[in-house]
């Protein structure tokens, strides 16, 4: 019943027939979903609060594999492998498909070394190399002039749209290809929304990026796919105007004209 | 009287109930802070900290010996218990979580936090008083460390539990291996709380003179040999009040006032830290 278009665009990502089962659960939270991610573009996913989107994205990073006790089935595939592999390196995977989450995760520590983190976990250890892919990845985030002249000061001082702009350069100082957005924007005042969701349009130029919201007006603003998902389903896929303007599937068209939410 | 007079009135009276009993409590603790410092105060001289312990009448009488040996005890109850402390507190927290084993360990630790001391003390000194064959430095520590290491693993854990799960796992969605993330983000997310565990288990351990009596013993004179009895100003702080002499009583509370002013200092010093580890 599901009604999935075919992109046009090179796919980042891949998912074929993809199942997941909470530890303890009979049934699985997602059910056969099959979806392909356009490189360099924004993939939106939509639908009602227990739908399983959240679930979907932290699947594409391996985040479920923190708590143990949880199985995939099906595949998803990148870079020409499928990542749901059990040999799969997690640690070179995470470097390379990052994640911002609901809340502003700042590291109790400085600006500087916040966003340094991940670039020294890779080993690098060059003064000059840092201080230039810190300024890179800070002016890149759109977060540079508030903070340059306070780099070594604690990073908790930051408001909260200013700490999930650091978050987004801290994500991207490590050049990953892809980056998963949980419902960035839920704890933002609208102005620190706009400024992020500039941010993520202008960041699709170098990453594939995938971003789940509770709000469909977000999804209309800054996607190029959305994907509509309901009761661990994924029930439609298409182009973001379309979906929103000519839904194919009916649960869809309830969805985005209110009639259940 | 009406209704409301009635409940106004009850309040009044559960209120100076209370009142009079916060009183009554803080009236016998400033007492005996009181007299402690008036008697320690005057007992007070550069001699205490000069001279190691005389028999009684000699004018060059000190407490070096156990000023010497109180730090050296709990020094080394701190080097072994601290270490031990916090990292069975890190394997609850980031390890062991809700797992059986975990529970235990905690439930144990529980226990051991509110077991007298001196039956610490007996245990030590079977396992390593007797076999040994004489009291030493090493016992007494040890004893202290036991006495220690609940109480830092329970605070680690209760501390390492406070920082979000979100921000260990923005740690882990960057590609760190989880030693880490604990030691990266999580140990500093918890640093106040676990810095202020630390100072707490080292100023109940500073007090303690139940497990020492028959661990380190006591000596009169100064010693840093951690294989012979040592002195400490508990238990020399016992020895000298429960004499008949004069000035040996005047050394007691003298030792009574620099430990409560040691073990006071160190709680002030915590919670200060914990206050701004809050602010942040």
């Amino acid at each position: 019943m599901a009604s999935i278009i075919d992109i046009k665009e090179e796919c980042a990502l891949q998912v074929r027939d993809f199942e997941f089962t909470y530890k303890g659960a009979a049934e699985p939270s997602l059910k056969k979903v099959t979806m392909p991610i356009a490189k360099n573009s924004i993939t939106a996913l939509i639908g009602p609060s227990g739908c399983g989107k959240t679930t979907l994205l932290r699947a594409f990073n391996r985040m479920h594999d923190l708590y143990p006790g949880n199985t995939y089935a099906g595949e998803i595939e990148f870079e020409g492998r499928n990542i749901l592999n059990p040999k799969e390196d997690l640690i070179l995977l995470r470097t390379k498909i990052g994640m911002i989450f609901q809340k502003p995760t700042a590291f109790p520590m400085s600006i500087f070394d916040n966003v340094a983190y991940g670039m020294r976990l890779q080993g690098i250890k060059n003064k000059t190399e840092l201080g230039d892919r810190v300024e890179k990845a800070l002016k890149d985030a759109a977060i540079w002039k508030e903070v340059s002249d306070r780099l070594k000061q604690d990073a908790n001082g930051l408001s909260g749209g200013q700490q999930q702009r650091l978050c987004i350069a801290r994500a991207i100082a490590v050049e990953p290809e892809v980056l998963l957005f949980d419902e960035p924007t839920s704890a933002l005042d609208p102005i620190s929304t706009q400024g992020i969701e500039k941010l993520v349009i202008e960041l699709k130029e170098r990453v594939s990026i995938i971003i789940v919201t509770h709000n469909m007006q977000q999804a209309a603003r800054v996607s190029d796919y959305t994907g509509f998902m309901y009761l661990g389903e994924l029930i439609e896929l298409g182009q973001t105007e379309e979906l929103f303007v000519t839904p194919k599937e009916k649960l869809t068209q309830e969805y985005i004209t209110g009639k259940f939410g | 009287m009406t209704a409301v007079q009635k409940r106004i009135l009850i309040n009044r009276i559960a209120l100076s109930f209370s009142t009079l009993s916060a009183i009554i409590a803080l009236a016998f603790l400033f007492w005996i802070l009181g007299v402690l410092v008036m008697k320690g105060m005057s007992a007070l001289n550069w001699n205490i900290f000069i001279f190691e312990g005389a028999p009684p009448g000699y004018e060059e009488s000190g407490l070096k010996h156990a000023l010497a040996g109180q730090l050296i005890l709990v020094g080394l109850a701190t080097s072994v218990g601290v270490p031990l402390g916090i990292l069975a507190g890190t394997y609850l927290s980031e390890y062991g979580k809700n797992s059986k084993l975990a529970h235990t360990i905690r439930d144990i630790s529980d226990i051991m936090m509110s077991a007298p001391s001196i039956v610490i003390g007996a245990f030590v000194y079977a396992i390593i008083v007797m076999p040994m064959g004489h009291f030493s430095a090493w016992a007494g520590a040890i004893a202290l460390a036991i006495i220690m290491i609940p109480i830092i693993l329970r605070t680690t854990d209760d501390m390492l539990q406070l920082v979000p799960g979100t921000l260990r796992e923005a740690a882990f969605a960057l590609g760190a291996p989880k030693y880490k993330v604990i030691l990266s983000v999580v140990y500093r997310g918890a640093k106040a709380g676990i810095l202020t565990g630390v100072l707490l288990g080292i100023a109940r351990v500073a007090g303690e003179t139940a497990p020492l009596l028959f661990t380190s013993f006591n000596d009169n004179f100064f010693t840093t040999d951690l294989n012979a009895a040592m002195p400490s100003l508990t238990v020399t702080m016992f020895n000298y009040a429960t004499s008949p002499y004069e000035d040996w009583q005047q050394l007691g509370w003298a030792a009574a006032f620099i430990l409560s002013m040691f073990i006071l200092g160190l709680n002030i010093v915590g919670r200060l830290i914990l206050l701004a580890g809050k602010r942040k």
